[in-house]
This record gives C-alpha cells, structure tokens and sequence, in this order.
C-alpha cells in the first residue's frame, strides 16, 4: 500500500487528535454543539425561530429563543392574530417538556411484563410488519386516536389509515366543547366553534366557560375580555359569572353569582323568558318571539330562584343590567360546570344572545376554533367500547392519555390490554396510557418538527424546529410516510408532504410564500374576518330544534328537586389543562392563582358543608364510581354542598413530577355521557363528603388572605373614578403620606436624611395596572424561564421556600370573602431602598439607572436585606437548587445560576436592558420607549405592565404615573418605590 | 468577710487548682462531646446550604440571631461587675468579679462565632472587614452590620486585656506555690510580676484606666446591637427605645447568668466564706432593678405601637400577645419582669434555691425574649401574603447544644487552671475592713 502526503499527514493529525482527546482528564465540554454552526448561530447572540405552541388546541403563534443550539425560552408571536405576542403559563413551560428529564428517548417494546429497549430502526420495521399483517387481516384493522392537530398531519392520517384499508383517525380532546357544537348545529346549522369578539361587548355573561382559563382559546380571550372590562377612557364594561364555583375566570367578574350545580339552564331561560317581556328590545320575528316564549313559559322568576339558589335581586339586576346593555354577549358553560343540562344551557344562551342581536355581530362564524374537530365524547367512550368486540389488531396512538382522562368505569384500560391488540403509544412519556401500550414510540416533539396547525380557521400557523433534536426520535409524519407511502412518486419527509399539502389547499403559492410564512410564523392576512355569511337560523328548522331539546324530559330534568345535596365538580385547571402539564415543574411550583396552593390538589368546599373544617384537613370524598381522601381548601368562592377540584394531578405515571402527585378527580367521575350531545360529565353527584381524622399540611404560598386592612392592592369605585377629584394634603402618617417619585424630584429635606440618587438618562420604572391583572401567573411563569430560577418542590414550599421573583398575590375582601384582586409583586426598585442600607459589603447596589441591583458575587448571605424588605420580595438560596439534566439546557446563559447561600430577586431583567443598551450604543442612540420588555411584561396576555424610563417625558410610563389611580405600594415607607401601581376599578351592577 | 486571713484566701483559691478528679474530666470529655456535636452540625450545614436549618421566608433570621444577642448579653454582666462596680466602689462585687471577667470573654467568644454560623457564604465572610483591596470595594459603614462587628471586637479585646490585667498578681501567687512545668507555664502568664511597689502602682492604676475605658463599651456594645434590629424598618424593632432596652436587657441576664453560675461554684469550691449570701443578694437587688426596666421597655413598646397609630404596627403587638407566639411571648414576661419582682422579699433573694431557680428562668426567659423580638418582628411584618412562622430544626438545636457546651468546657477548664476568685482583691478587701471598720 503507498501511503501519500496527505494522507500520511490526515492520519498523523487524527491520531494525534484521538490521543489527546482521550487522554484529557475532563470530557470535553462543547459550547456550541455543533461541529460546523450553522450560519446564523452567532454565540451570545440569540436566533428566533417563529412557531407555533401545542400545549393545548387555541394555537397561539410562539417565537422560540434559541442560544448557541438550544431553546431557552418561549415567547408569544407579535405578529400572531390569535395570541399578539402573549402566551400563557403553559407555552412558558412548553421548554420543560423537551427538555423533561423523564422523557424518553428510545422506543420501548413490552415483552411480558418488561419493557425492552428497542433501536428506532427496530421500532419501525416491527411497526411495519405489525401493520402489514393487519392490513392484510380485512378492512378496519387498525385505528388511530390523535389529539388535535393541524390540518396536513391530519389529512396524512387519514391518508395512511386509508391506505391500510381502514377509517380515519379519531380526534380526542378531554375538553370536547361537545354541548356548544351541538347547539351551534341546532341554532345556526354550524357545528363549530364560532369565536367572539369579545372585546366589542359592553355586557359580557358567563355561565361558567372559563375563557381565562382553558376555555376555547385562553390567550386570546384574556386579551379581549381586558380590552372590554379595563378601564380606559373613562368606561368599563360589565361582566358577570354565574357558576357553583368561583374559578378564576369569576374572581374576575364584577359580580359572580353562585347558583346550584346544573340549574345554568334553567337560569338562562329564566333571563330569556323575562328578556322576551321587553318587547322593544326584542328585534326578532313574530313566530320566532313566540316560540321563543313558549319555550322560556315554565321558567318564571320565582322557579328559576328556586331551583338555581341564587338571590333574587341578583337576578333581577342580571335581567335588567342584561337588557339594558347595547351589545352584550353571553357565553355558556365551561368544561366542568357542564351537567347533562349542558346542551339546554347552550341552546338558551345563543337564544339569548339571538334575541338581543340577531345579526349575531360578536360571533365570528368564519374564524372557528380548531378544537371543533375533536370527536365527541359519545364517540371516543362508543370507541374504546368497540375495541372490545371489533376485530381490531392495531391501535395508534398520538399524544392521547386517555387512561388518565376518561373517568375509570370507560373501561380503557381493559380495551387497551386485550391481548389481540398491539397498541402503539407515538408519545415522549412514561404515561398511564403508555404504560398500557406494547410498543411506546417516541416522536419529536413540536419545538423539534416541522408542521402546521391553525388555531382557527383562517389562518396559517407555521412550526419549525427551533432548535436540533435532542433525542433520535424522528417526526411522526415521517414514519407513517415511510410506512404507508411505497411508490417513489409522492413525498416521503413529512416536510416535502406538509409544502405540498399548503400548496394542494392553495394555502401557500411557493417556496417563497412558505419561507415568508415560516419567517413570520404563518400567514395571517385572511384573519380578519370578512362578512358574515351563510349564517341562517331558519326559523322551521330553529323550532323543531327547541322542542327536540327542551322536552319534557328536560323539564322533568329541571323541576325535580334533587335528592343528593352534595355534588363534585373537576374543574379544567389553567396550570395543568386536561393533566398534559403536570409533568413540568414549572406549572407544579406556580400556585394555582385562586388558591394559591403548589403541586398538590386540595379539594375546594364551603365553610359550611362541613362545620369547622380546616385547611389541609383530610376529607373523604365518595361517589358512585370513587372514593379518594383529599385536603380541603375552605373558601367562600365555593357554593355550599359543592366540592371542586382541579383537574390535571394524581397520575399514576408520567414522570417524577407527575407521579403521585396531588389527585385526580376524574377518577370520581361517571363515565356515562350526555344524550342530547354525548359530552362527558364533569360533575357527579356525591354519596358522602366527610372529615376523616387526619390532617396535612397545605403547600400555600400566602400567608393571610386578606390584606389586614394594609391597603397594599387597591381599588377604587367606579363612581368615585369619574366623580371630582377630591386633593388631600400630604402628610407624613400612613394615611395621608404623598406620592413620592423614584426621582430626585421625590425628595423632600423634611422626610429625607440622605441626599437623592441622580438618574441622568435613564430611570427604569414599572407600572402595574391592577384593573388589567387576572391573575393568570403568565408573568410568573415567564419570570421563572427568564432568569433561572430555583424550584426547590413541594417540601419547600411548605416550608415557605419558594423562589418565585414575581408572585402574584392573591387578596381577598375583607368583608366580601368572595371579591378577590390579584396583585403582582415584585422587587419594587426603591429610589430609596431598605434592603441597600442595612448590607454591610454592598451586595444590593442602586445603579445610576436606579434599579437595585443584586451583586450575587459579593453577597455573603446576613439576610438583613430581607428581613428589611418591607415587600418582602427578596428569595435567599437555602441550598444549590437542581436542574436534573437535561432540564439544565434550558437556562438562561445571560443570567447567573445563584449558588447556596446568596440573596437573590427580580433584577428588572437586567440582562435585557443591558442587551439594548449595546444595540443603542452600536447605532449611537437612547434606548427607545418600549424597546425593553422584561419577561413578564413581554408575556402578560391582559397587558397589565408597562415597563420604560421615567426621565423622559413623553415615555408611556411618564404618562401613566399621571393616572388619577397611580399609587405606590405602601409609600408611606418613603422607599419611593419605581414599580407604580393603577388601583383596580370596581364597579356594582 | 470578717474573719479572713490572707493564708485562708490563699488556701481556698488555690485549693481550686489541684488536679482534679476523674468526674471533672468526664464532665469535661462529656462537653468537648458536645461542642463536637455542635461544629459536625456546621460543618453539615456549610455543605448542604443553610437550608438545613429552619429558617425561611420571611423568617431569615433564627436561633443563630437569638443566640448570637443572648450570648453578647450574657458577655454583659462581667465587664458591668468588674469595670462600673468597681468604679462605683460597690465592695461585694470583688469575690464575683473574676468569675464574671471570664464568663464574659467566653460569652462573647461564643457570641462572636454565631454570625458566622449565621451567614449563607461563611467563606466570604471576610468581605466584611474593610481591608485595602486593589478593587477598592469598602463595608458598607452605613450597615449597623458593620458597626457590630466594631463593637464587638473592641469589646472582646478590652475585656480580655481587663481579665488579664486583673489576673497578674494571682497568676504570680500561683506560679510561686507550684512547680514543674506548671510553673513554666505560670512564669510567662505572670509577666515577671515580683509584687514591687512599682508593679502594685501601676497594676492599680493600670486597672482604674481599663475600668473606665471598659464602662462605654458595656453601654455601647449592645446599643449597638440593638441597632442591629432598631435601623431596620420591621415592625416591632423599628423604635428609639431598642438601645436603653436591650442594654438593660443584656445587664439582666448577665447578672442572671452569674447567678447561675456562682452558686454551683461556690458549692463545689467550698466558696461560701468569700462568696456570701449577701454578695449573692447584691446580685438579686440589681437583678430587681434592671428587671424593672425590662418590664418598663415592655409596655413603653406597646404604648408606642397604640400610640403610633399605626395599624401594622399595632396588628404587630397584638399578634406578638395573642398570636403564634403568644405563649413564647408570655414565657418571656412573666420570666424577665416579673418573676425576678419576688426578689423584692427578703426570704426569697437570701434563699439559695429561689436565688438558683428564679436565675435559670431569667436566662430562659431572655432567651424568649430574642426570639420573640427576632422572629415575631419579621414573621407578620408588612405584606400579609408573605407572613409565615418558623420553628428550629435539628442542626440548629445541636448548636444551640454545642454553644452552651462549649461555653461551660471553657469555664470548667478556667475554673480548674485560674484563680477563680481574685486573691488580691480579696486580700485587698481585709485591709479595708481593718482600715474603715468595715
């Protein structure tokens, strides 16, 4: 052999390189994991790419951060019509399911009893030889059970089963929306999912769809719902919640009122039978008002008072408030509060929303909701009954878990442990379901793949990877493509078939049009809605529908006084969804906004349906189909002999954040379904609801619910807004203490000791509008993602450890337990600050663009600045917090990883402004207002903070603290806070 | 101390220094056991973060904090009895002075190493001290953090060197009836001290000067660390009254501690002819007179807060009597004011087990006091949503254990290798007695 010069010297250079590489004590550890970086891979420079969020069907548009090869973080889509730059808490944790330490990066294949790893390789070939032999078997051998998912994945579905002479896949979601479809096609002939303009409403009514929560599309409806019910201008809309329970969505309202579980019904035909009274108001033909009426008669005032329970003048005010409102709109139940009246509650709140506005101008018919595809309940329990005696051999599944979600007597378990069929779970974790299925095959996850999902129906909503993957697993789309596509002719990576799939359906054009939707996220341009059209509620077809749905049955249903006094409702959670988020740390260690209890399930009850009941008191819960022993959360916000419990936690698998954490309150639900419109019920009757002996101790965040008369978040009425200003003369008690600028200009020799800090160019400032909050903890959760902090687990938080920069705290009325106001803290940024003074080596430091820096380096660990803290927003590192790998990649790499030992707190983030200042400093600017958006003002979906520089005039900011409602937290501290609250506006209806 | 002789004193005194007996080395073994126990539970917490403890948010400070202030207090009475007595000419100070000196060198030793156990980063703590550094990064001298750490090494240096400049003649009168190493040893403590006329004059003069150097301090020490809570905003220790207080305080269970202390000694060393019951009612009166004070500061800090007008500031107080702490709260009234007012009967302060019993429940109840101020302060201070309460976990405890450990294996090997009562200041005493008539 001759060996050449080159070659020779390739050799001598790869050996040379293989001896000393492993030779080297440490591995070696790669900055940028790549060999060659990609060309827009800059290190310590971030790469966007636009995406869109899976975590639940809404569809909102996300940009995804990556640095150096790795997704950091989440951020909403600006550009995105459904989510305008916002997302919740949930997209905020999407990063936590990628990077899951218990996700599962090998195929694993179940042999007796024992899970056997398997190659990918592996794992498909045995895919393919299972769907051949059933293919061959007959027609309908294997079936598939998707959640919801975009159009072209679907269509290849289906394409794929087809091929394997089989039907479509069947498309489950816990919260099917199956009542509301169905009154859609009964009323309008539609069966969809409509969305609301929300914002153009003066009156908004809700009878439980928790829009702020899980409802159809939650970001999009905090948007609008805020931009209807924040004061600006001088007005403010109205909404009221009637609902058993207070869940977050009616801490929001201006007035919740509490009826019996199931009478939403008989409540919305009450109103509409006294709306159809007003006969000027009432812009609707003749034979339809008296179908109408006829079907409204047997619900008079004093019926509805006494089967709903609620105070007579608080219907009457609902009535009056109702028809004296211009455009009002009314939404229906929620998932949970949906009995098997929910169809009738449906049908009665278009109804009512027909009789106030014919045309219908807040429903946008042409912009649906995605989640209408999802199967019906009816279907997907007939489904698995099927499975039973169908000869199905092969069962796919995409991402479902519904051994979870389906109460126990559905029998899923049993179904999917026959022996005959070979099930195949396409998802990342160790889930109940998978747990049952004989082949787990993991596929990329959406911030890895390519795809499409719309939201709704107009628009086009892009993903892409946004960063390599992480594991082998490959896309879903590709493997069926490889499984079902044998001619050479067609696509076979799912990214081919997904551009000729837009280009087929005349979405896109070309290549150019798909680099654009991808650079943009989608293509939204056909989202605002054209005219309404094909709209007909022909008034034939609407009054066979009226007495289709309120039979006699029904009525029977409704004037039979029921028995059982105790009733259990699951309701959705806005941390978890249907469970799918439980198994991310984030959504644990955030507590739940109304309760404010971390990562365990207490069960939510009434003071008085169980006399002296105590928080964190075992109760035995008991219905026909469960029993469980759970710790009660007492609150007024719960009607009396209604127990809730939020939906999500108690798995038995899923990984160690999931694993038997807090319960699950499906398992207490009937699996029976509704007639009328096959939806599940998400409240069941209860058999006993008693205190057992023991107590545990409730991992809570707050520590007194109510403010003790402090006047930390403030309201004012909405009469007293509009009124004459009333000028009180400063004092210096608590009372009457001025509001003090963060400025020089907020000194004044008589209060202060020390000279002021001067603030040449810049003075950061924040200002908070309490009338915007929710409460939805989006801020919170972007705040965690942002600047790596600490979840120090349900132990510690017990221990009130928690590191939480920003937590929105959560107050009650003193006197009206159930009127609640929600109230970001976060490090105030004082001018004059407490916690600076008292630290003996300087470690929280005031820069001369006045925030209050903490110097993690030099801190020694006195906590005096804490105990100092009159806002108590410091967080000390009791000990080095874990990130078990690879949860570790998603850190920040501009923000230090605090050690033991250090105080740490909410830095304004700092490393965003300094990011700009660079960008400013290189184009030899200012910084711009609004240029800087730290975390949680990028996110917060009702657009509460403002974030900017109070040394300019004419900056947002500057103008806000002008605001009639401008206070400081406690000023009579004479901290001069730079965080700058707008007090809450309270209006009565 | 009528019917002394000088060969009785020096019998007495050096009696003490015999070798001792197997149970005082048991004992001995037993506390170093103890002190061990205390720094494994540092050590476990240097490592595993300072979270081992039980402190939280917003209780960041705990039993390191309350021990800290209730050892400097401790550190008080010594320096009040040898420097302030002896200034006042208050003649019964003289058999408890040595004793006293010395509990409150160790107190303070023992005080000094709790903010260290205290901080998060024990191995930065140097930061603290305003060394020349090329980065020119100073303390903070605006942080009553950095003022303590002042107050407290002045103090701890003044009142060692007043200890031993006290302790020179004695240490020559031993080093002249022993021999061996012993006397080696005894030979450098005393400095060459020869008992000259010069040696007696300066040795008084010196001591007069140390004396009224070491008074301010007495005052200033724990004002100073009174600050320590009173510079901070918290509620309930945000008050011009903390100085006067805590000092008074400190004074009370000083001279508590003494008592403690003293009786056993007295006992054990067959000290009853020097340590009379009146020295110990001397004692019990000053005891009456600075628990009255205490007691006084306790409802002058509720009048303020009902006076203030301040609802957080009342809801505060109010909380402290009846809330979470409540029986703690009580513990520390009844133990600091008014349990010690029986000393103003007679049979009570000259009865040797009352004196004992009242003595220990003082220094129990001052310790309540810290923790009532320490804790209930930040535990229900301005937000509501972030009040919460805090309890002591294990490694807090067993260095609680091994303070109070260390401290009496430092006084038990004083007692054993130093006079423990001053020889010629007892002697001196005779000569005035002769004198004056006394």
């Amino acid at each position: 052999m001759k060996l050449k010069r080159r070659d020779f010297l390739k050799m001598v250079g790869l050996t040379g390189v293989t001896a000393v590489a492993g030779c080297s004590p440490d591995s070696t550890k790669k900055l940028i994991p790549y060999l060659i970086p990609a060309e827009d891979i800059v290190p310590g420079v971030a790469t966007w790419y636009a995406s869109t969020c899976r975590e639940c069907p809404a569809g909102c548009g996300i940009l995804a951060k990556n640095r150096e090869g790795r997704v950091i973080k989440v951020e909403g889509n600006p550009l995105h019509p459904i989510n305008q730059g916002r997302i919740c808490m949930r997209g905020q944790a999407a990063v936590q399911g990628i990077y899951n330490p218990d996700r599962i990066k090998t195929p694993f294949l179940k042999e007796k009893d024992e899970w056997r790893i398997l190659s990918y390789a592996e794992a498909e070939d045995l895919l393919r030889f299972r769907i051949k032999k059933a293919a061959a078997k007959g027609p309908n051998r294997i079936r598939m059970l998707t959640e919801v998912v975009g159009d072209p994945l679907l269509n290849l579905f289906a394409r794929s089963l087809n091929q394997w002479d089989s039907t479509g896949p069947m498309v489950f979601e816990p919260f099917g929306y199956e009542s509301l479809k169905a009154a859609n096609e009964k009323v309008f002939g539609v069966k969809g999912l409509p969305s609301y303009h929300m914002e153009k409403a003066d009156l908004l009514v809700s009878l439980g769809a928790d829009f702020l929560e899980t409802w159809l599309s939650p970001v999009e409806y905090a948007r609008k719902f805020k931009e209807m019910h924040s004061f600006h201008d001088g007005k403010k809309g109205f909404f009221v919640y009637i609902s058993p329970y207070q869940s977050l969505t009616g801490a929001n309202a201006d007035l919740w009122i509490s009826c019996n579980p199931g009478s939403e019904a008989a409540i919305a035909l009450g109103i509409l039978r006294e709306g159809l009274s007003y006969d000027d108001k009432v812009r609707l033909p003749y034979t339809m008002r008296e179908s109408l009426k006829r079907v409204a008669y047997p619900f008079t005032k004093e019926k509805v008072i006494e089967i709903s329970g609620i105070a007579s003048n608080h219907y009457e005010k609902l009535v009056r408030v109702l028809m004296k409102s211009e455009k009002p709109l009314i939404l229906g139940s929620g998932a949970s509060a949906s009995g098997i009246t929910a169809l009738q509650t449906e049908m009665a709140v278009l109804l009512l929303n027909l009789i106030r506005d014919p045309a219908l101008r807040l429903y946008d018919f042409t912009n649906r909701h995605r989640i209408e595809i999802a199967s019906r309940r009816a279907e997907i329990v007939a489904f698995f009954k099927s499975l039973e005696n169908d000869p199905v051999d092969l069962l796919l599944l995409n991402n479902v878990n519904p051994v979870f979600s389906l109460p126990p007597g559905s029998g899923v378990e049993e179904a999917l442990r026959k022996d005959s069929l070979f099930v195949v779970s396409f998802s990342n974790f160790m889930d109940e379901t998978s747990k049952q299925a004989n082949l787990i095959f993991p596929v990329s996850l959406p911030l890895e793949t390519w795809d499409e999902y719309g939201g709704k129906q107009s628009i086009l909503s892009t993903l892409q990877p946004a960063m390599g993957n992480l594991t082998d697993a490959p896309h879903l789309g590709d493997v069926l493509l490889r499984l079902s596509c044998d001619d050479k002719k067609s696509a076979q990576i799912f990214k081919e078939y997904l551009f000729a799939h837009l280009v087929e359906k005349k979405r896109i054009n070309d290549k150019r049009d798909w680099t654009l939707a991808l650079e943009r996220g989608g293509i939204f341009e056909s989202f605002f809605p054209e005219e309404q059209k094909g709209l007909s509620h022909s008034e034939k077809h609407l009054s066979q529908a009226l007495t289709e749905v309120f039979s006699s049955s029904f009525l029977g249903e409704m004037f039979t006084p029921s028995t059982a006094a105790l009733t259990f409702i699951a309701a959705p959670s806005i941390r978890f969804f249907d469970g799918r988020g439980a198994n991310k740390p984030w959504l644990c260690e955030i507590p739940d906004p109304v309760s404010e209890v971390t990562w365990h399930t207490p069960v939510l009850i009434n003071p008085k349906t169980i006399e002296g009941i105590r928080d964190g008191d075992l109760v035995r819960i008991e219905s026909q189909w469960g029993r469980m022993d759970a710790p009660a959360y007492v609150t007024e916000g719960v009607r009396r002999g209604v127990a809730v419990m939020n939906i999500g936690q108690g798995h038995q698998a899923y990984g160690r954040y999931a694993e038997r954490m807090g319960l699950n309150p499906f398992s207490l639900l009937s699996s029976k379904v509704t007639i009328d419109s096959g939806s599940p019920l998400f409240s069941v009757k209860l058999i006993s609801l008693t205190r057992t002996s023991r107590s545990t101790a409730l991992a809570h965040t707050d520590g007194s619910r109510t403010q003790q008369g402090r006047k930390i978040a403030l309201s004012v009425l909405y009469k007293d807004l509009i009124g004459k200003e009333v000028s009180e003369k400063p004092g210096l008690t608590m009372k009457d203490f001025p509001f003090t600028l963060p400025l020089p200009a907020g000194y004044d020799r008589k209060r202060d000791f020390y000279p002021p800090h001067e603030h040449k160019e810049y003075r950061w400032v924040m200002v908070v509008d309490l009338d915007k909050c929710i409460g939805c903890s989006a801020c919170t959760a972007a705040c965690y993602a942002e600047n790596n902090v600490g979840m120090v687990g349900i132990e510690r938080i017990i221990q009130q450890r928690e590191m939480s920069w920003l937590a929105v705290q959560r107050y009650h009325d003193e006197e009206r337990k159930e009127n609640l106001i929600f109230f970001p803290m976060l490090c105030q940024h004082c001018d004059n600050a407490p916690c600076e003074s008292v630290c003996p080596v300087f470690a929280p430091n005031h820069s001369k663009e006045g925030i209050n820096n903490q110097v993690y380096n030099r801190c020694i660990g006195t906590r005096f600045c804490s105990q100092n803290c009159p806002y108590k927003v410091r967080r000390f590192n009791w000990f080095d917090w874990k990130w078990p790998e690879p949860l570790n990649l998603q850190l920040n790499p501009d923000v230090t990883v605090r050690s033991k030992g250090v105080m740490e707190k909410c830095s304004f983030c700092i490393q965003r402004i300094k990011e700009a200042h660079q960008q400013a400093k290189k184009e030899n600017r200012k910084i711009r207002d609004g240029e800087i958006q730290p975390a949680c003002v990028q996110t917060c979906p009702a657009g509460v903070f403002t974030f900017g520089n109070l040394v300019v005039k004419e900056s947002r900011v500057s103008k806000l603290i002008g605001d009639k409602r401008a206070y400081q937290a406690m000023g009579y501290l004479n901290t001069k806070p730079a965080v700058i609250y707008l007090k809450k506006v309270v209006q009565e209806i | 101390m009528a019917g002394l002789s000088y060969a009785e004193i020096d019998r007495t005194v050096l009696d003490t220094l015999k070798p001792p007996t197997r149970t005082y080395w048991l004992i001995i073994a037993l506390l170093f056991f103890g002190v061990l126990v205390g720094a494994a539970c540092w050590t476990y917490q240097i490592f595993k973060g300072i979270g081992v403890a039980g402190m939280n948010h917003p209780v960041m400070w705990g039993t390191y904090l309350i021990n800290f202030v209730f050892w400097i207090g401790i550190g008080h009475a010594g320096t009040l009895i040898s420097a302030i007595l002896y200034l006042f000419r208050a003649g019964w100070r003289t058999p408890v002075a040595r004793a006293a000196e010395t509990m409150t060198v160790f107190a303070v030793c023992i005080a000094g190493l709790f903010p260290f156990i205290h901080l998060g980063r024990v191995w930065v703590s140097f930061y603290i001290i305003p060394y020349p550094n090329q980065r020119t990064i100073w303390p903070n001298f605006q942080s009553p953090l950095v003022f303590d750490m002042c107050a407290i090494t002045t103090y701890l240096t003044v009142s060692a060197l007043f200890l031993y400049t006290g302790l020179i003649p004695d240490l020559a009168t031993v080093r002249d009836r022993s021999e061996g190493l012993r006397k080696k040893v005894y030979t450098i403590l005393s400095l060459g001290w020869t008992g000259a006329y010069e040696h007696w004059r300066h040795h008084a003069r010196g001591y007069l000067f140390f004396a009224a150097i070491a008074t301010p301090l007495v005052v200033s020490v724990h004002s100073v660390v009174s600050w320590d809570f009173a510079l901070g905003i918290v509620p309930g220790w945000h008050s011009t009254i903390f100085a006067p207080y805590f000092v008074a305080g400190a004074i009370h269970s000083g001279l508590a501690m003494v008592l403690t202390l003293m009786i056993p000694l007295r006992k054990i060393f067959r000290y009853e002819r020097f340590i009379t019951i009146n020295v110990l009612e001397n004692v019990a009166k000053t005891i009456i007179f600075t628990g009255l004070i205490v007691g006084y500061a306790y409802i002058v800090e509720y009048f303020v807060a009902w006076y203030s007008n301040n609802t957080v500031e009342q809801e505060s107080f109010q909380w402290r009597a009846l809330g979470y702490y409540s029986w703690e709260f009580w513990v520390m009234v009844s133990f600091n004011a008014i349990v010690p007012l029986l000393f103003f009967l007679k049979k009570i302060r000259t009865s040797i087990p009352w004196l004992f019993v009242i003595s220990v429940l003082i220094n129990i109840g001052m310790w309540f006091e810290r923790f009532v101020i320490i804790v209930g302060g930040v535990a229900h201070e301005f937000i509501p949503y972030s009040w919460g309460t805090y309890g002591p976990r294990w490694p807090e405890i067993g260095i609680l254990i091994g303070s109070f450990c260390l401290f009496l294996f430092l006084f038990l090997l004083f007692v054993k290798h130093l006079p423990s009562v001053s020889i010629t200041e007892l002697k001196e005493t005779i000569g005035e007695a002769k004198n004056h008539g006394r």
